[in-house]
């Protein structure tokens, strides 16, 4: 049995440890439970510290980007940048003429960006965060639609799209807004770990959300995605 | 003709997750290096090395741990090349200030001048924890430390980081 120190002690390094000692030692101690709670309260301003916005994440364009050179090495490299993004632009026109890769598939490629979004955590996004997200989005969650513990506007095929991770009984569960994507039918997907499913939204375009394949079967998402369908609001 | 379209999907499909990862990678080859211009370069030319050598990476799950070698690699290597005696890192502050108060929230501002202020045996392995979302294990393999070490790491520089951000550090353990 672990002592209060020893609690502490694994909480400050890694403060979403699940492990069920852990969970025991809170359910018994409240004053741990309560140092956890600020510990966690910590936390998510950490985590949306660590998120500097990168300075040229506005540009979306080629993500091989020339800038002035800098040092010796890197001016080394601009002939080959070059070639690069002649090869790029080149590949580029081809994959405008070659069969598209399918819009799950670069959902789950954008999650691989993104892995700290998938913490378990009773910590909500500050509303003002959350509402910055949406802006421009003409929608809103409604107030019980649950935790929303990450909001981020992502750069998503060319568009800035709102990504949303809602805590739900199944775990942290994906949800990004795409209104410039659209589908016939709800469309479920299995790739890479992750279980999910695209929505067409009347008028909107699609939703998709996933799950990482340990947090539940994908009927369990798709009942899921259905609930987070209804908890938005179109505001337009 | 089946082949070339194999070719031309494989290579968008690198692109792409080149792109999705961009992001993190600048914010932890900034968190890195505490210098916005050299944090872009460094994940520029991390991205040359990873088109290269894209055909290396069979795994795309394996991504992200993929690319963090390389910027660690390239950030060494800038490193060594420009080395500097001593770091003032209320000049460094200074000079970063617009990326760093980059928030609506004054909280949010204090927690990233006292992360830049935060040993880098401390700052890297947190930055990989909490931004890239790597495990102890992860961690330690990238640092080469054991997962033992990692975690003292980890509860040292959380540690200090609270302390430095005025936090109640009353209860925190010895």
């Amino acid at each position: 049995m672990i002592d209060c120190s020893q609690y502490r002690r694994v909480m400050l390094a890694n403060p979403h440890d699940t492990d069920a000692e852990l969970a025991a030692h809170r359910d018994r101690c409240p004053e741990c439970a309560a140092y956890t709670e600020r510990l966690l309260r910590f936390e998510g301003k950490l985590v949306r510290a660590v998120r500097v916005q990168p300075p040229d994440a506005e540009r979306g364009g080629a993500v091989i980007a020339l800038r002035p050179r800098r040092s010796p090495v890197v001016r080394k490299w601009l002939a080959l940048a070059a070639s690069v993004l002649l090869g790029v632009g080149i590949a580029g026109a081809l994959w405008l003429a070659a069969p598209h890769t399918s819009l799950a598939a670069d959902v789950v490629a954008h999650m691989a960006g993104e892995p700290q979004a998938w913490t378990r955590t009773d910590v909500p996004v500050p509303a003002p965060e959350l509402a910055f997200v949406l802006r421009n989005t003409h929608m809103r969650l409604r107030p019980d639609a649950g935790v929303v513990s990450y909001a981020q506007s992502c750069l998503f095929r060319g568009q800035r799209v709102p990504h949303l991770v809602v805590q739900t009984d199944m775990g942290p569960v994906t949800v990004m807004v795409l209104v410039h994507e659209s589908v016939s039918k709800p469309t479920p997907f299995d790739e890479h770990g992750y279980r999910g499913t695209l929505l067409p939204v009347a008028g909107h375009g699609s939703i998709a959300v996933l799950a990482k394949d340990q947090s539940g079967n994908l009927d369990a998402v798709k009942s899921i995605a259905s609930r987070v369908r209804a908890d938005i609001e179109w505001t337009d | 003709m089946n082949d070339d379209s194999g070719g031309n999907r494989a290579r968008a499909r690198f692109q792409a997750l080149c792109q999705s990862l961009r992001p993190d990678l600048v914010r932890f080859a900034f968190w890195l290096s505490r210098d916005r211009a050299l944090a872009e370069d460094v994940v520029q030319e991390t991205l040359l090395r990873a088109w290269k050598a894209r055909d290396s990476l069979k795994d795309e799950t394996a991504a992200k741990p993929w690319f963090l070698t390389i910027v660690r690699r390239e950030y060494a290597r800038s490193f060594e090349r420009k080395r500097l005696a001593t770091v003032d890192v209320d000049e460094l502050i200074a000079k970063e200030e617009p990326m760093l108060a980059a928030s609506e929230d004054q909280q949010i501002a204090e927690v990233r001048a006292a992360l830049f202020r935060l040993p880098e045996e401390y700052r890297e392995p947190l930055v990989m924890q909490v931004l890239m979302g790597c495990s102890t294990a992860e961690i330690a393999a990238e640092l080469n430390l054991s997962s033992a070490a990692v975690l003292t790491r980890l509860f040292r520089g959380r540690k200090q980081l609270r302390a430095l951000c005025g936090e109640d550090t009353s209860q925190d353990p010895e």
